[in-house]
Formats: C-alpha cells, structure tokens, sequence
C-alpha cells in the first residue's frame, strides 16, 4: 500500500484499497450515522462490501446500548447487520472482566442497564445500577455498606451519575485489589438528534480524581476493542481497515494494531488536524494520522457498484 | 534562626525552645482545621491552649481551610463548641468564603453565578451578596439531561463540594462555559477528604475535574495550594508574608501554599501526610517537588502550648 499519508482516497486508489483488505471496521458515530440518522449512502455502502465478500464490524466506545440494541438500530436505519459484527464497550468491558481481568466477584457498576445486560450475559453480578441519591452526613457516606463480593468497579456513561456512586466507587477502590475499569474516555456522548452531554470520560476523571487511581480503559484507542473482534474472527490485521472519523480513538487504534486508516469527515476531526499531526515530529501524533480521507464514506460507493 | 519562607525547607522537628523562638520570630500564624486544629467534632488535644497563648503573646492567629461545607458563622459556633474561647468569624477564612469574596471583588462579577455546591458555599455566596442560580433538584417533568433551560444571566461557574452533585448539574454547567467569557471557578483542589476511622470522601477536586474534562478549560482554583486566600486575608488584615507562619497537615495543600505565598511552613502529624512522605518529598530529586517540603514539623500543635508555657 502507499507509503505516504493523508491522501484523499479517490479514483483507482479506491477499488486498490479494497481489494488489499477482507474486513473493514466502521465507527458509528459521525461514521455510519449521526444521532437517528444513516448518513447518506452509508447502508448501501456496508450492504454492498457484505455482498463483496468483505468482512464488516461496527466498533462504538458508546456503552449505552447492548449488541442487541446497536443490532436494531441498525437494522431500522437499513444497514445489514447482525448483533455478532457489533462490539460496543458494554459488551467489550463484560469481556474485558471476564478475560483479562479474570474477575471473580461482582461489580460495582456506574453505567447503563445496557452494561448490566451485557455483564450478566456473561453471568457477571454487578451492583450500583440506576439511581443513588444520597441520604445522611459524611460520617454515614464513609461508612456506605459495601458488598465483599465486589472485586471490581466498573465506570461507562451513566446519567444517573451522583455524589454517592462517585463516594461508593471510592470506597471500593480504596483496596488496592479492587480492580478498576472504565469503557472509555471520550469527553463527549452524541446523542439522538444532534445534541452532545458529557461523555464518560469526564465521570471516569472524576473517580480516579477521588481514588487517586488509573482505571484500564476498555474502549478505542486502547488495543483491547480490535482483538476483541480479531480473536473472534479470525483476523489478520495487515488485511482489515478500520474507517473512524476521531483521530484520537479510532485512528490511533487503527495505527496501533497495524491497520490501514480511513478518516471520514462526516464527524468529529478535520484534514486540517490530521495534517497537523503529520507536520508535527512526534512519533505519538503520527499515530493519529490516517493513511486515506474521504468527505464521506458514501464515496466509495462507486467502487463497489462498478 | 528564624525560619526562611519560601518552601524548598529543612523538614527540621522542632519543639520547646527552638519552637519557642521561631514562634516569637513571627507575627501572624496561619492555621488549617481539619487535621491540625480539630479532627471531625473534636478539639485536637492541646490546640485551644496553643491559640489561646499565641494570643496572650500579642500574635494574630487565622484560620485557612479549604472546606466549603458551612459558612464562617457556622465554624466560629464549632470553635466555641471545641474549647476555644477566643476565635471570632473575621479570622475564619474558608474556600467557600473566599470564592465568594473573589467573585465579588477580584472578578467583580456583574451577573449571576451558577453554582455547584453544599449549603456552606450556596450561603457565602449569599453573604457576599452574589447572585446565584443553584441547580434545583426538583426539576419540571420536561427537563431532562437532554433538553435543559439555561439562565442567559449567568456569567461564572463556580464548583465546590456538593453532595447532591449529579449529571444534570454537570451538563448544564459544561453549556455555560461554551461561553469563554463565562468565569470557571473551583472552591478547591482536594481529591479526597479524611473523615474518622481513616476513611475518606469525594473531594471538592474530583467534581471539578468532571467538569474540567467536560468543557475541556481549566478551573481557576481559590484555596490552598493557590495563593489567592492569603492573598484575601492580607488585603484585610495587612500580612506580610515574611513575619507568617503556616500550619498545616497536608503537604500538598498547606505546605505548598505556604511555599507559593513565600511563608514559613509547619506540618504537624495530627492529620494527613507522614513524615515519611515529607522525607520522600526531600529527598526527590525534582526540584518542584521541594515546594512540597516544610520548613519545620512538630508532632501536634499541642508542642506549641509546651513551648510557649515552658519559660
């Protein structure tokens, strides 16, 4: 493949590309849709790579949503897709406890009922989900009640997030076998319809603030998501592209396990960031330069339908 | 051998007349609470005594703490409680009070701050006559984290231990500081605090640094270690930071603000940090990390009222 970087991916170098790879790996978010939304062309374009023969996976650091449900959505924005081809951080950071961690024990969980699904498909137990309000003085709130049977803390996006999960999460984590994960650190969660809250990254800040810890984070960038979908597939890395729109998550993962990198501008990061990157000397930020962009991935439409 | 302010000091024990000598040496002396004066509802053993006498020497004495859980009036009632009978709200200086009097008369803010935070900040803010929009719990039905109504008169963001914080208050905060003219101000720094038994709770430190991570800006932070509440206490009482002394537990809270406001420093051992971790301080080869090294350590205060009674 080309040694340059950055290059706008167009004409031949299209249909070359896809011929070099037999999977390709999709972000979600600003990649294939934008909150309810498919971008356009983005269905035909899995659709017809399926048809192709290639390979096809969804990579979200989104945990608010089961497999199940990412499958759904898929299906009603008319992408095919089913519920294995999706690896979202509810379903990874299960699998991430079950193993690498080797947990035995239950979870203190700050996260959705989507994470709590995926945890007891894998007959993890967790406690903490919904709601927390706190009630009594500080006196009290130190002493919380906690169940010995928890031998991990586990921070994904929660909109329940309080005061008293932040103070039972510290409790937990003050025994330094307690193990400590978070789904992932991006600052911002898009939602539906356009809007953005704040992402996970910022309730994960807050924890390791108080526990004065590091938790191990399951989602993009770390390597952890590709060989989530490599172990269970079989894949060889030198042959699969992995297509993202952040340059800091999915780039940089596609970098890190040895991937080819499509940036799509329909989403977060720009040309302008990534030629940045590239002018930089840092051997890090070249990390987060991908090989080819596209305006969008309806681009390579062409390429598959001739 | 008066000592020299500044930090970068020698970590030297001192008791009876060396002490003696250095407390004579100075004219005002600045105390933490939590862990220097009192640990929870009771005195540390010694301390009314110790204030009592620096008084009768002719020494100022304040209080400096970063803990924004009551207003002043409410901590000069625990002194009184504690044992001590001389203490009186003016020498009280909290993070809470002292946000307030920055948003008053630093920032001198012309519009409403909102405010994330316990009764003890909501009601400083009050004092100083700040106008505050406090995040209601009791919300309509329609508001959710998705769709909420923002306050077009909110001009700073203020962040201080608050044990009602959810996610709601942290997005509506994160949209107000969209605005880069919108003020983002942190009570204190602390990650945790001790409470009895050796437990701890979330600090103050571990809210702001949500909030931080979600508008990507960075909190101007009023209490220790930021020089800024001395910087307060000396524009009422004229300090000069060469006759102060600063007492404290926590070497990285009070030892490092007294290094930054250019004061002598004292940890005493009734609280957080070890001599152990002051020694691993010193012995650092960083040269920030020096900051981080009192001057001197006594194992309470308790050691001043011995050395001011044994003349």
């Amino acid at each position: 493949m080309a040694v340059s970087k950055c290059s706008r991916l167009s004409g031949a170098l299209v249909k070359q590309l896809l011929e070099s790879v037999d999977s390709v790996l999709f972000d979600c978010d600003g990649v294939i849709w934008r909150g309810d939304q498919a971008i356009p062309g983005a269905p035909e374009v899995i659709n017809l790579l399926k048809k192709s023969g290639k390979k096809v996976f969804f990579v979200t650091n989104n945990s608010t949503k089961t497999r199940k449900m990412y499958a759904d959505k898929l299906g009603k924005l008319g992408f095919d897709a089913s519920e294995e081809e999706v690896f979202g951080t509810a379903y990874c950071s299960a699998m991430y406890l079950k193993t690498v961690c080797r947990l035995q024990g239950k979870v203190y969980l700050i996260g959705s009922h989507a994470m709590r699904q995926e945890l007891e498909a894998m007959c993890i137990q967790q406690v903490g989900v919904g709601p927390d309000p706190v009630s009594g003085g500080q006196s009290d709130w130190a002493n919380v009640p906690l169940d010995p049977d928890v031998k991990a803390v586990l921070v994904g996006f929660d909109e329940h997030f309080s005061y008293m999960k932040l103070n039972r999460a510290l409790q937990y984590l003050c025994d330094p076998e307690c193990q400590f994960v978070g789904t992932n650190t991006d600052t911002r969660l898009p939602l539906e319809g356009g809007k953005a809250v704040p992402g996970t990254g910022c309730l994960l800040k807050s924890v390791e603030t108080a526990a004065q810890r590091q938790a191990q984070v399951v989602g993009k960038p770390s390597n952890f998501m590709f060989e989530c979908v490599a172990d269970q597939f079989g894949l060889d890395p030198s042959k699969c592209l992995m297509v993202g729109d952040r340059l800091d998550t999915d780039i940089m993962l596609g970098s890190n396990c040895g991937l080819k990198t499509l940036l799509t501008l329909t989403g977060v990061s720009t040309v302008a960031d990534a030629e940045a990157h590239q002018r930089s000397g840092c051997p890090h930020r070249q990390k987060m330069v991908p090989d080819y962009y596209v305006d969008s991935i309806a681009e390579i439409l062409p390429a598959l339908q001739g | 051998m008066a000592g020299g302010g500044g930090g970068g000091g020698g970590c030297r024990r001192v008791r009876g007349p060396e002490l003696r000598e250095l407390l004579d040496s100075k004219r005002d002396v600045l105390f933490d609470c939590d862990g220097v004066i009192w640990n929870g509802e009771a005195a540390v053993a010694g301390a009314p005594e110790a204030v009592r006498l620096l008084k009768q020497r002719g020494k100022r004495v304040f209080f400096v703490t970063n803990n924004c859980t009551r207003p002043r009036g409410n901590y000069a009632h625990k002194f009184s409680r504690l044992g001590f009978s001389d203490v009186s709200e003016e020498d009280i200086f909290s993070s809470a009070y002292c946000s307030a009097a920055y948003l008053r008369d630093v920032a001198r803010l012309s519009g409403k701050v909102f405010a994330i935070g316990c009764q003890g900040v909501l009601q400083e803010l009050r004092d100083a006559g700040v106008d505050v929009v406090a995040e209601d719990s009791a919300e309509g039905p329609d508001t959710s984290i998705y769709d909420c109504p923002l306050d077009p008169d909110v001009r700073a963001v203020l962040v201080g231990y608050d044990e009602k914080f959810n996610f709601m208050k942290l997005a509506k905060a994160c949209c107000y500081l969209r605005d880069s003219e919108c003020l983002f101000l942190a009570t204190d720094p602390d990650p945790w605090h001790p409470l009895r038994g050796g437990r701890v709770t979330p600090g103050s430190g571990s809210l702001t640094a949500a909030l931080e991570t979600a508008s990507s800006r960075k909190a101007t932070v009023i209490g220790k270690p930021s020089r800024f509440m001395f910087e307060c206490i000396a524009s009422q009482f004229d300090l000069d930071p060469a006759q102060s002394l600063m007492v404290g537990d926590r070497l990285e809270t009070d030892i490092l603000f007294g290094a930054n406001c250019g004061l002598c420093t004292v940890l005493t051992l009734t609280g957080v940090s070890t001599m152990e971790q002051a020694q691993e301080y010193k012995d650092s080869e960083a040269p920030e990390k020096k900051d981080f090294v009192p001057d001197y350590v006594v194992e309470s205060i308790a050691d001043f009222s011995e050395a001011l009674e044994d003349e």
